[in-house]
């Protein structure tokens, strides 16, 4: 039985970076990634976490980081694996608390998979630019809001980096009072857009294009 | 009973374990120099590592995260990496400079050459890494850290005007012959001997590993509150030997035998004796703690198996990267660097890798979905933002007047 969470959260703040722990009570891996996967109806589910250095380099930022890559791959040239980060689909997760619980022990529970067609990693979501269809920039993707049934049911975008809420979003009393005012004010225009507006989705583009010119601020949002 | 003795023993081993090459170097150099007209600023090192260590400790009992996971899990992939190379650097330095500090204590009391010691030094630091277990580094160590509890024996002995030194303690002043900058820099140096990252990283590893919960807040608590300041307390002494003693001699502190100097001026050889052992102690435990922040940091980053409770080959990684670390701190070593150098070194650059370590273990630290009830008080919060200006401060501070004052000279 995979992971049924209680209410929806929040994918970076609360499971990206968590550590992987297996049901012996060691260490497995960090996640590095999320999977999301296409639905027929157009919107995205998450479905899987992504670990390993393929899916850990390219979520920092930069030349060097490319270099990096291409260094590593090099250095086991003849793994024809080697660019495929590993999966651990959602059904061997058995909890996401302050860490991710597997319903496996740590032996032999990573294998590298392809992500193929109709799979995204979510650094790739959290690239994309949002606009409204008038043209209104929202800067980019900073986290997305995830349904009881691992599907995205919004967006939030703003300027900064992914994480950068520190969760003050969501515990509108989280203190110190001087740093969520702080974070507010760095995030006064980061709004919350549902995916019923999201109008398209170019992945090449790597844009998002909501119907909505105006939707609603983060911090009118109720936690 | 078992409760007391164990809340005991864990005082007495933060007193003991507080203190290591930093300590001693800066307090005496800052004492010998400036009297105890920096005292504050080993205050504020002590009252912030108390938060620190508090916040970090609260954290690992209720949540079983250690601190570099939230370093990790709050700063991103990115700036994590760049704080990972930032405190592994950091610790691995001071590593270097506990095991030299060993080295040179040992060759105080055998009179070998400091530099056919450091080898063995290191090689045997590295097996207490390997196969000792946690208590012992914990316990045996620091307990035997207390003998630098002459220093306090020694400043009773030596009489002092006790309204005079306590004068200097209170009142922002220098001594005429120095300058304000490098009375800054000295600041600088004291708080980030006090206040090091490498302590909280092995103290919330630490209660990681013997699976803190709930319930042993109020232990750590203790261990934090009562066992950090009698550490600091230590720390103040030896200041105050040095001002006492080195002071009017106009002696400035550049070897680990004129630590110990006021000493064996005072209390004569067995006083000597003593002080050494806790030299070797404090240094020796230090080095285990920050040998293994080497390996706790990275391992954390990358959510490796770490730790000492578990077998070796588990661990395999982590344990590699402490051979790792041994091995690069025996060669920075054989290039006959000294050790109190690379100690001025590592306590003004540990203040510049310690806002980014702590910044957000004060955000997780208010963070429900982490501590559920636990999250910190208002009085907590006020003290936490407090001294997240402080480090700031401090960090940016460091290099500026380490350049402008050539390291204090």
């Amino acid at each position: 039985m995979p992971f049924q969470p209680d209410a929806p959260y929040d994918a970076v703040l609360r499971v990206l970076d968590r550590q992987v722990i297996g049901t012996d009570d060691l260490n497995v891996c960090k996640v590095d990634d999320i999977e999301v996967t296409d639905l027929p109806d157009g919107s995205l589910q998450v479905t899987a976490l992504l670990a390993g250095t393929p899916a850990l380099l390219p979520r920092l930022a930069g030349r060097p980081t490319r270099w990096m890559l291409g260094f590593w791959e090099r250095m086991g040239a003849e793994q024809a694996d080697r660019h495929r980060p590993y999966r651990i689909p959602l059904e061997l997760v058995d909890d996401i608390g302050t860490d991710v619980r597997l319903n496996v022990p740590k032996l032999d529970v990573l294998e590298r998979a392809d992500l193929g067609p109709g799979r995204h990693p979510l650094r790739q979501l959290l690239a994309l630019q949002v606009h409204s269809h008038l043209g209104d920039d929202f800067g980019h993707a900073l986290d997305v809001r995830v349904d009881e049934r691992h599907r995205i049911i919004g967006v939030i975008a703003g300027a900064g980096r992914p994480g950068s809420l520190l969760g003050y979003d969501r515990h509108p009393t989280q203190g110190p009072a001087v740093l969520r005012w702080a974070v507010g004010f760095l995030h006064r225009h980061t709004v919350y857009i549902p995916w019923e507006d999201v109008e398209d989705l170019s992945w090449e583009t790597s844009a998002l294009v909501t119907s909505n010119p105006s939707p609603t601020a983060l911090r009118e949002l109720p936690a | 009973m078992k409760r007391v003795l164990s809340m005991a023993l864990g005082i007495l081993t933060a007193i003991g374990g507080f203190v290591d090459i930093g300590d001693l170097v800066t307090n005496a150099q800052a004492g010998a120099r400036f009297g105890l007209s920096l005292t504050w600023a080993t205050v504020a090192g002590v009252v912030g590592i108390c938060v620190f260590a508090e916040m970090s400790g609260r954290i690992a009992a209720v949540s079983g995260r250690a601190t570099f996971d939230l370093v990790r899990e709050r700063l991103g992939p990115g700036m994590g990496l760049v704080n990972l190379l930032g405190s592994m650097g950091v610790s691995l330095l001071t590593y270097v400079a506990e095991i030299g500090g060993v080295a040179l204590a040992v060759e105080l009391i055998s009179s070998v050459d400091y530099m056919l010691l450091f080898p063995i030094v290191g090689v045997v630091v590295w097996l207490v890494l390997w196969r000792a277990s946690f208590s012992f580094i914990e316990n045996a160590l620091g307990l035997l850290g207390l003998a630098l509890g002459v220093f306090v024996v020694a400043l009773f002995k030596l009489g002092p005007d006790w309204s005079h030194l306590a004068h200097q303690a209170v009142t922002v002043g220098k001594p005429s012959d120095e300058s304000w900058p490098t009375w800054s820099y000295y600041a600088v140096a004291l708080f980030g001997a006090a206040m090091t990252p490498f302590e909280v990283f092995f103290f919330s590893s630490g209660g990681v590993e013997e699976r803190w919960s709930a319930k042993d807040i109020p232990l750590m608590r203790s261990n934090v509150i009562i066992g950090f300041p009698l550490g600091g307390m230590l720390s103040i002494s030896i200041a105050a030997c040095a001002a006492l003693v080195l002071g009017p001699l106009d002696i400035s502190v550049s070897s680990l035998d004129q630590v110990g100097l006021p000493i064996a001026v005072t209390l004569g050889k067995l006083g000597l004796g003593i002080a050494l052992l806790g030299f070797v102690a404090a240094t020796f435990g230090a080095a285990c703690e920050t040998g293994l922040s080497v390996g706790y940091s990275i391992a954390q980053y990358f959510g490796w198996q770490w730790g000492k409770l578990v077998r070796t080959d588990v661990a395999a990684r982590f344990h590699a990267v402490l051979l790792g670390a041994s091995l690069v701190a025996l060669g920075l070593l054989a290039t006959a660097a000294d050790p109190v150098t690379i100690t001025e070194l590592s306590v003004v650059f540990s203040t510049i890798a310690l806002p980014l370590t702590y910044f957000p273990i004060l955000v997780v630290a208010n963070d429900r979905d982490y501590m559920g009830t636990h999250v910190n008080g208002p009085l907590l919060n006020a003290l936490g933002v407090f001294f997240l200006v402080v480090v700031t401060v401090v960090a940016v501070a460091a290099v500026p007047l380490m350049i402008w004052t050539h390291m204090g000279s």
